[in-house]
């Protein structure tokens, strides 16, 4: 519904998307039953879809359109999450459901998209609005955009855009080549690259906290903050995606796209406004600003581990070369830690830190900001000990999402005995209601046509420079793998990189 | 924790109180030996709710209903529980604690609960009003149908930034009291306001298009309820060039599935219908017929609404100003 209308009450509605079809080529895989399904029924459960809202799922698999709803119908029923799941609504849901059996390859299935979506445009009034969403393998993206560009289905009578699941490339000769084939069909501000890291409430809360609020942002420089370390932990192995992560990796699954980004939601300067391209340009200044490393440089600036066996939850777990799928002598880097230095007047001298791991002790996401110790002890040391501790400003992304701030304080009692403590803000404590996932608000934002949460080109390509020197060194490198045990946090050498600067790594 | 006083009570004992029962609940919930990050127990507050009952009213069910409000809006939560008995006056602390799924740490909420007989609400206004939480708003709940009759209201009200009624409930303040409370300047919600924005949200898409002439309003019964008169008013105020007429018993009254009633029938120009039955609407749209999920809202979800917004309303006051008129 427009801001405009005599009918909006924007204290109370939600938003609301324009008529529009969504095409998901991979409607048969895990992230349509898992993920997309379950994020656009529970957005038709909460009435903001359009009246006539359609979806065309695509794969090799043959099927009608009532196998595919069935099957919609069952996986939406097990992955809906925090919602209940309403029978009559589905059928009604269900009405917007088409499927198109065919090969990304073969040019007549282009042919048989135009049709349906002339067919479903005059019966659900969509207005020749259309949604491409590439949930497929990644070498399959360049070849459907240029497959939907040959059939005319880059133009229409509505809007078109295109959403594509990362990773965009292996590196940035890849990702530089898997943009110019899109973009020779699809124009960027048509082109929606998808980092769910950037679509959850706690990364979006981060902007809210910086830029609503007007007493951290003076503190906000290398004046006052002396660090900066984000960790992205994970408790559990590969689970059975042995044989896709030993392609990918830690610094390419995580780093290269999800983190850099968080960092650059941490460290960019305010925006203008909160237009999506204002927030986007700030972004990707400030991915351009990261200082590339020097070949001789990496060693002391990045760390990659791999896990070996150990024991988790009191279970014996294999190390990842044992894992099904994997070789047995992989290289693959299960962990990486990598020291971030942004060149700019804010932040010069600043480290960030970056790590993320498989089998790691708990599953935690999270910003610790580092600040300088107060300038001068006037406590006796032995009194207050804790008057040491710098403060400490934590940002939680997941699980218990909100924000602690640790400063010391006196200890009841006679003398001068300091003590660190907590003041908390908990996101769940405030705001009981439930969050929408990601990809709900993903999906709507790229209907309504805001890609504020989506990555541009140059942003993509920004980070990819600033990992393709670790990529390249650690490519001709022989590891000495596994170097740290399942159910550790991380190599040894990933707190030597620390202690170079005199820092050690938080326990989350 | 036991009563305070009698007859008369300290603002200071109770929020003494109050500082000793957090001691005592972190004392327990945390060994001085645990120094984990997580674990513990978490004081949360964002407003001050302060909710008006009657002590006839089921003490366990609203305590409930309070209790899993709290989790949406945690608050310093005052429940005065008026009666008709003569001079009694008497208050005591609590708190609503619950563990969050999947967390480690214990969320609290710390209650006063206040039984005063009607004759002492002036005093009860006094004893309130230093208990709020300082630097957050106040929301006034009015349950009960005495608080309406009694004299000593205006100092009630005083208490809060924004007040809270049920035009629906018995012996609930009417349009005309309501009004009354937003000429003097009260930011003012109505639950049975409230109970459209589904409805609301469904009809201004359907309508977002349209050059709507005549538009009607079908409902059960000879009197339309206070749901009916606000949706008539918002849609009269919001489309000037439409007719919005109301029709009550109509020829045309629709049934809804099975146990649910009649429906309530919004018919648009004759070429659009949107039935509108307890646990959803239905439509027809092309060739397609439609339905919106709207499970039936109860208090705490409508509660839960309203206290997420405590700044004036426009476009319910527009549609109240345009009963009231």
């Amino acid at each position: 519904m427009s801001v405009e209308s005599p009918l909006n009450d924007p204290l109370r509605f939600h938003r609301k998307t324009p008529p529009c079809v969504v095409v998901i080529f991979g409607a048969n895989g895990d992230l349509t039953k898992r993920k997309l399904m379950p994020a656009l029924y529970r957005l038709a459960y909460e009435g903001r879809l359009a009246p006539g809202f359609a979806v065309i799922g695509i794969s090799r698999t043959p099927m009608t359109d009532d196998d595919f709803r069935a099957r919609m119908h069952d996986s939406v029923a097990k992955f809906l999450e925090d919602s209940p799941f309403d029978e009559d609504l589905w059928r009604s849901f269900a009405q917007g459901l088409f499927y198109l059996p065919g090969d990304v390859g073969d040019h007549a299935l282009y042919e048989q998209i135009s049709k349906s979506l002339g067919e479903i445009e005059k019966g659900h009034e969509t207005a020749g609005n259309v949604l491409f969403y590439l949930s497929t393998q990644p070498s399959q993206y360049a070849e459907i955009a240029e497959g939907l560009g040959a059939a005319g289905l880059a133009k229409g009578t509505g809007w078109r855009r295109i959403i594509i699941e990362k990773p965009f490339g292996h590196d940035l000769s890849s990702a530089r080549d898997l943009n110019t084939r899109i973009q020779a069909h699809f124009h960027e501000e048509q082109i929606y690259r998808i980092d769910h890291y950037l679509g959850k409430e706690t990364v979006q809360n981060i902007m809210a906290f910086r830029f609503g609020n007007g007493i951290f942002e003076p503190l906000w420089n290398r004046r006052y903050i002396e660090h900066v370390q984000i960790t992205a932990a994970e408790s559990i192995g590969v689970e059975g995606r042995g044989a896709y992560y030993q392609e990918a990796g830690a610094l390419r699954d995580m780093i290269q796209n999800h983190l850099l980004q968080v960092m650059a939601t941490i460290a960019m300067e305010p925006s203008a406004t909160f237009s999506s391209d204002a927030v986007r340009d700030e972004r990707a200044k400030l991915l351009r600003s990261v200082r590339i490393l020097k070949p001789e440089e990496v060693a002391d600036n990045a760390v990659a581990g791999q896990y070996g066996p150990g024991r988790v939850g009191g279970q014996q777990v294999v190390g990842f070369r044992q894992e099904p799928g994997v070789n047995p002598e992989s290289t693959t880097n299960t962990y990486a830690a990598v020291t971030v230095l942004v060149e700019n007047w804010r932040w010069a001298g600043v480290p960030f830190y970056i790590r993320t791991g498989k089998y790691l002790p708990k599953r935690v996401t999270e910003i610790a900001i580092h600040f300088r110790s107060a300038p001068l002890s006037v406590f006796r040391s032995s009194d207050a000990p804790g008057e040491t501790l710098p403060n400490l400003l934590i940002l939680r992304i997941q699980p218990e999402e909100g924000i602690s701030l640790k400063f010391v304080s006196k200890r009841p009692g006679a003398g001068m005995t300091l003590r660190p403590v907590s003041m908390d803000f908990n996101y769940g404590a405030s705001f009981g209601e439930r969050s929408p996932s990601a990809y709900e608000t993903l999906l709507l934002d790229a209907i309504i046509g805001d890609a504020t949460l989506y990555t541009r080109q140059d942003m993509v390509e920004a980070s990819w420079q600033a990992v393709q020197p670790i990529l390249d060194s650690w490519s001709s490198q022989k590891f000495d793998f596994p170097n740290y045990a399942a159910g550790t946090w991380g190599p040894a050498a990933a707190d030597a990189m620390l202690a170079r600067r005199g820092h050690v790594w938080r326990t989350p | 924790m036991p009563a305070a006083t009698n007859e008369a009570i300290k603002p200071d004992d109770i929020l003494k109180e109050l500082s000793a029962y957090w001691t005592t609940l972190g004392a327990d919930s945390h060994a001085p030996e645990e120094k984990t990050e997580s674990g513990g127990l978490l004081r949360a507050c964002s407003m001050t709710l302060i909710c008006f009952a009657d002590d006839e009213e089921d003490a366990a069910q609203l305590n409930e209903m309070l209790a899993s409000l709290m989790r949406q809006h945690p608050s310093r939560l005052i429940v005065v529980r008026l009666r008709d008995g003569e001079d009694e006056l008497a208050a005591r602390v609590s708190s609503q604690c619950w563990m969050p799924f999947g967390h480690q740490r214990q969320i609290c909420c710390e209650q006063v609960e206040v039984t005063a007989s009607i004759n002492r609400l002036a005093d009860v206004a006094s004893i309130v009003a230093p208990l709020a939480a300082p630097d957050l708003p106040r929301v006034i709940v009015l349950r009960s149908a005495r608080i309406v009759r009694a004299g000593a209201l205006r100092k009630v009200l005083a208490l809060g930034d924004k007040i809270v009624v049920d035009s629906s409930r018995l012996g609930a303040p009417g349009f005309g009291e309501i009004g009354g409370l937003l000429d003097a300047g009260h930011i003012t919600g109505d639950l049975a306001w409230t109970r459209l924005t589904p409805i609301r949200a469904l009809l201004a898409q359907l309508l977002e298009n349209r050059q709507a002439r005549d538009i009607v309003i079908e409902y059960a019964g000879k009197e339309a309820g206070p749901e009916v008169r606000y949706l008539q008013a918002w849609l009269q105020t919001a489309l000037p060039d439409a007719y919005v007429s109301l029709h009550g018993n109509g020829l045309l009254q629709e049934d809804c599935r099975a146990d649910e009633g009649k429906a309530t029938v919004v018919r648009v120009d004759k070429d659009l219908a949107v039935r509108l039955c307890p646990g959803g609407a239905e439509y027809e749209t092309g060739a397609m017929r439609l339905r919106a999920s709207m499970p039936p809202a109860t208090e705490e979800m409508l509660l839960n609404e309203e206290l997420g917004i405590v700044v004036h309303d426009r476009v319910f006051e527009r549609a109240l100003n345009h009963i009231t008129a």
